[in-house]
């Protein structure tokens, strides 16, 4: 196989897409870790600020932000070098932002969430889905819970700031938001909302990646999939002092969200200064066979049905509790492709991509359709054990993958079925990488493909309500975001 | 606008012909093993492909007409396979069909799917590419994934041959993603199901589930078929129906008719259906007619309001409204509704008062969990949203005899635009044995 991915100009080239590429070549199986702010305890403020859209307007919005500046944001680092070095994404971070920060915290611990407003005009609270949390401190009484006031609507010194308590008793993913005023929606519809993980208590983030405590929730990589959506007139409103012109009734959302971007920018790689109030993207990353975590929030007021490309995913959590019927194994959950996400409901999900039974070589053949001499490799499990001849492998694992490459072994050497027609016929793709094979790169016209130089295979993941598919009247936009499986040497962090 | 589509028409076909911007190298241009003259029939079987399966399709445009009269552009698939290709865009051109023909396979298929783009002779000023998104596709690979960003799509007068190998029972979507907002609420969206090994096989022991009639099965106990290899016959039925839903939004295909800006964020769906139909076209059996120009005004139209000239036959009067929605089963059969849902802005509920339904499947897969528990669900209604797939069976043992409505849960939903008792409805007939 061509090994593109070691030429320094393609390398450079991937930050377009977004692929944080900062480890040196390593050929070992790095992971993704959600990214966000650990606790127990966390400083978050409130305040107005206008968030950039890539059709050039600009959307006026309420956020949370990191008093603390990402001082303890969460760490990562390469799961098959558990003596390497650490890398923090997100330090130095402290602006307000849409989502909110992510709260990772552990199983039984007693979380605290400091909340002072220094902005929004209407006092702003927290609400925490699944929990019983206590407020107390200096705020005012709210519609469900105590509530923090613009700090500007107080005489000079005054305090301002409440404390939510609550212990994480159980593992999952969560939604907190405010919850208050005169119009409830408000708030969460302004950004006033975010998403709160909880690690099971067996949970190591190098040795132990697991959802829950139940068997059949581990995983290699992990992925936040946050989905919002935004009726633009109503910040407007907003933005001009008229909090009370805009009820329910009026509110038609017109641009679709997740982790708080829009195609295309939720391509591009976490914490990019271009999006300096949209810390999060959208784009997620395996290599064949990775076990993929995904949190699927919907933080908005509407439901979304949103489609996985490539494979289906297993359902193995919903709002914050195993889906089993035995405490042991995850053994509740079913199979889809489409998960109706309906308002304030999480869903964890592990999706996997494997290439099995395409019935064609995913790495080429020399010989055949498409066939170069340069794409000779070698797989290291040719004869999987297949004793009743079906073409699957008898249930015993990863004895049918080569170990290095990932590749299906009863498809190698399986010529590509197709003769492709010739560009001139074609329409290409900005992520199109010229060739059908993973890994590997074809000539492309001038002008044409550029934007996906590791050979990945994109495969997009989005609302199929496919008319959220846009921003603010505008297509392509919206809620339109892509999973990328990478050659199996190329490194995730 | 009528002078204008007779005298642009001739023009278009012979751009088309031609190959519009890419003269060079355009050519419908069929892959089929076993196939020798090109037009996706098999001649000879390959040896080295036993199992192939072809077929050609067709991406254009033409007229559908809704249950109010008030006909609709759109964008569809077209069904060429058996025509020579030397015609085929002659053929294909205004004969695209709403739903897109209903693609039906076995599992162990090797399915070789040409899709021929013959452009948009109502809209000669588009030159949109096309794709076919196999929807639920098992460990899908970006070449034949239809995703015209990250992908590649077929120019007019050319054709992409798709290769599947079919490993999954289920019940899938097909669909273009090319300017999908765009493409799919113009109609290029269609039924596709796998039938299972089990059929052939049946399992053991075969008591519980043997081969069933549609493979050749004798034993009088056998289902039709199965819907998944549940190796328990849990998942028989012995009548199927594809039921796709879906909604055309009028001001968006008038609008791309009389290209106007497109209304993206006021789409809204006002034409419910299902298999392309609004009740009570639903339950006319086989075609619809070839559409026809509005005879009277619908919806702020003036008749005539494609061509100037009320009752004028559209189409080149070929029917393009293939998929009737007529369901009869006789009174103890189990019967199959493979649910999918391809609206573009909304959800639906479909529910069929005094019948019961168990979901058997979901995503193209068993409803079965990790440790091989089957987790149906007995429900009264099923909700979901585009692109969402449910295969429900209905066991018709201790239900009497009639006819019953399967229809949207949303009542508002049972209408063809402002005509009342229409929409998203079709009939259940359960026969005495």
């Amino acid at each position: 196989m061509k090994p593109i991915y070691k030429q320094p100009g393609r390398f450079l080239g991937v930050l377009a897409l977004g692929l944080a590429l900062v480890l040196p070549w390593a050929g070992s199986q790095a992971a993704h870790d959600i990214r966000g702010i650990t606790g127990p305890t966390f400083n978050l403020y409130a305040f107005p600020f206008n968030m950039n859209l890539p059709d050039g307007s600009s959307v006026h919005m309420w956020g949370f932000g990191d008093i603390d500046a990402g001082a303890n944001a969460s760490f990562h680092r390469d799961p098959d070098d558990p003596t390497g070095p650490f890398i923090q994404y997100g330090a130095g971070y402290g602006v307000p932002q849409y989502p909110a920060p992510t709260l990772i915290v552990n199983q039984n611990e007693a979380v605290t969430i400091n909340l002072s407003n220094f902005g929004v005009p209407q006092p702003v609270s927290i609400v925490v889905t699944g929990h019983q949390v206590t407020a107390m401190g200096s705020g005012v009484e709210g519609l469900v819970t105590q509530a923090s006031p613009d700090k500007n609507s107080l005489p000079p010194g005054t305090p301002n700031t409440v404390t939510y308590s609550f212990t994480a008793s159980e593992p999952g993913t969560y939604i907190y938001h405010s919850l208050n005023g005169a119009n409830p929606g408000l708030h969460a519809e302004m950004g006033l909302q975010g998403v709160l993980i909880v690690r099971p208590t067996g949970y190591n983030a190098t040795s132990n990646r697991i959802a829950y405590n139940e068997a059949g929730t581990d995983y290699e990589q992990e992925f936040l999939y946050l989905l919002t959506e935004v009726d633009p007139d109503l910040h407007f409103e907003v933005e001009r002092g008229h909090f009370n012109h805009s009820t329910n009734s009026d509110r038609l959302a017109t641009i679709w969200f997740v982790n708080g971007r829009v195609f295309p920018d939720l391509f591009q790689g976490d914490f990019n200064t271009l999006f300096p109030n949209q810390p999060y993207q959208a784009l997620a990353l395996a290599h064949p066979g990775d076990k993929v975590l995904v949190r699927e929030v919907n933080a908005g007021h509407d439901p979304h049905p949103f489609h996985h490309h490539g494979e289906n995913m297993f359902f193995i959590g919903r709002d914050g509790r195993a889906l089993s019927s035995d405490g042991l194994t995850a053994d509740l959950g079913r199979s889809d492709n489409t998960l109706n996400s309906a308002p304030k409901q999480a869903v964890d999900m592990i999706w996997t991509w494997t290439g099995k039974d395409l019935n064609w070589d995913i790495y080429g053949t020399t010989t055949g359709p498409l066939g170069r001499p340069d794409l000779a490799h070698s797989c290291s499990n040719p004869a999987c054990p297949d004793g009743n001849g079906d073409g699957f492998d008898d249930g015993t694992g990863d004895a049918c993958w080569d170990v290095s490459t990932r590749e299906y072994c009863p498809d190698h050497n399986k010529e590509f079925p197709v003769n492709l027609p010739g560009v001139a016929d074609l329409s290409l793709g900005g992520w199109w990488s010229g060739s059908p094979f993973l890994g590997d790169t074809g000539n492309l016209p001038p002008g044409e493909g550029g934007l996906n130089p590791f050979g990945g295979y994109f495969l997009v993941w989005h609302s199929h309500a496919e008319k959220e598919l846009t921003t603010f009247d505008i297509f392509p936009g919206g809620s339109l975001s892509s999973m990328v499986i990478l050659p199996a040497a190329a490194p995730i962090d | 606008m009528n002078k204008l589509i007779k005298k642009a028409l001739p023009s278009a076909i012979a751009l088309a012909l031609l190959g519009g911007a890419n003269l060079v190298s355009a050519a419908v241009n069929v892959q089929c093993p076993g196939d020798t003259d090109g037009d996706a029939v098999i001649d000879s079987p390959d040896p080295d492909h036993p199992n192939a399966v072809c077929k050609h399709l067709i991406a254009g445009d033409s007229f559908s007409v809704m249950s109010d009269g008030n006909p609709m552009y759109m964008f569809g698939f077209g069904e060429q396979t058996g025509t020579d290709p030397a015609v085929v865009i002659g053929d294909g051109i205004l004969d695209a069909e709403w739903p897109g023909p209903t693609i039906e396979l076995d599992q162990g298929d090797e399915f070789y799917l040409s899709l021929s783009n013959v452009g948009t002779v109502i809209r000669p000023d588009l030159f949109d590419p096309h794709t076919v998104h196999f929807h639920g596709f098992p460990n899908a690979a970006t070449v034949f994934d239809g995703v015209p960003e990250v992908s590649i799509s077929i120019n007019h007068g050319a054709t992409l041959t798709y290769y599947y190998n079919i490993v999954e029972p289920g019940t899938y979507i097909y669909h273009c993603h090319v300017e999908a907002s765009e493409h799919m609420e113009m109609g290029m969206l269609a039924n596709l199901y796998v039938h299972p090994q089990q059929d052939v096989t049946g399992c053991d022991p075969l008591t519980n589930c043997p081969v069933a009639t549609r493979k050749g099965g004798t034993d009088p106990g056998a289902p039709t078929g199965y819907t998944y290899n549940d190796n328990d016959g849990t998942t028989a039925w012995d009548v199927e129906e594809p039921i796709q839903v879906s909604s055309f939004d009028p001001d968006f295909h008038d609008a791309s008719l009389f290209v106007q800006p497109l209304p993206f964020a006021a789409l809204e769906a006002k034409y419910p259906m299902i298999n392309g139909r609004g009740y009570p076209d639903t339950i006319i059996p086989g075609d619809l007619p070839a559409p026809t120009d509005n005879m009277a005004p619908v919806a702020g139209h003036p008749p005539g309001k494609v061509t100037g000239n009320p009752g004028e036959v559209l189409n080149n009067g070929t029917p393009v409204q293939t998929e009737d929605s007529v369901i009869t089963v006789t009174q103890g059969q189990t019967l199959l509704l493979r649910l999918s849902n391809v609206s573009i802005d909304r959800f639906y509920t479909l529910k069929a008062q005094g019948l019961p339904m168990k979901i058997i499947g979901t995503g193209s897969r068993q409803m079965r969990g990790q440790t091989g528990k089957n987790i149906y669900r007995d429900v009264s209604s099923v909700n979901f949203g585009g692109g969402e797939i449910h295969d429900v069976l209905i066991d018709t043992a201790d239900v009497a005899v009639g006819t019953y409505f399967l229809h949207a849960a949303e009542l508002h939903q049972m209408s063809n635009l402002t005509q009342l008792d229409g929409g998203m409805i079709t009939e259940i007939e359960v026969l005495t044995p």
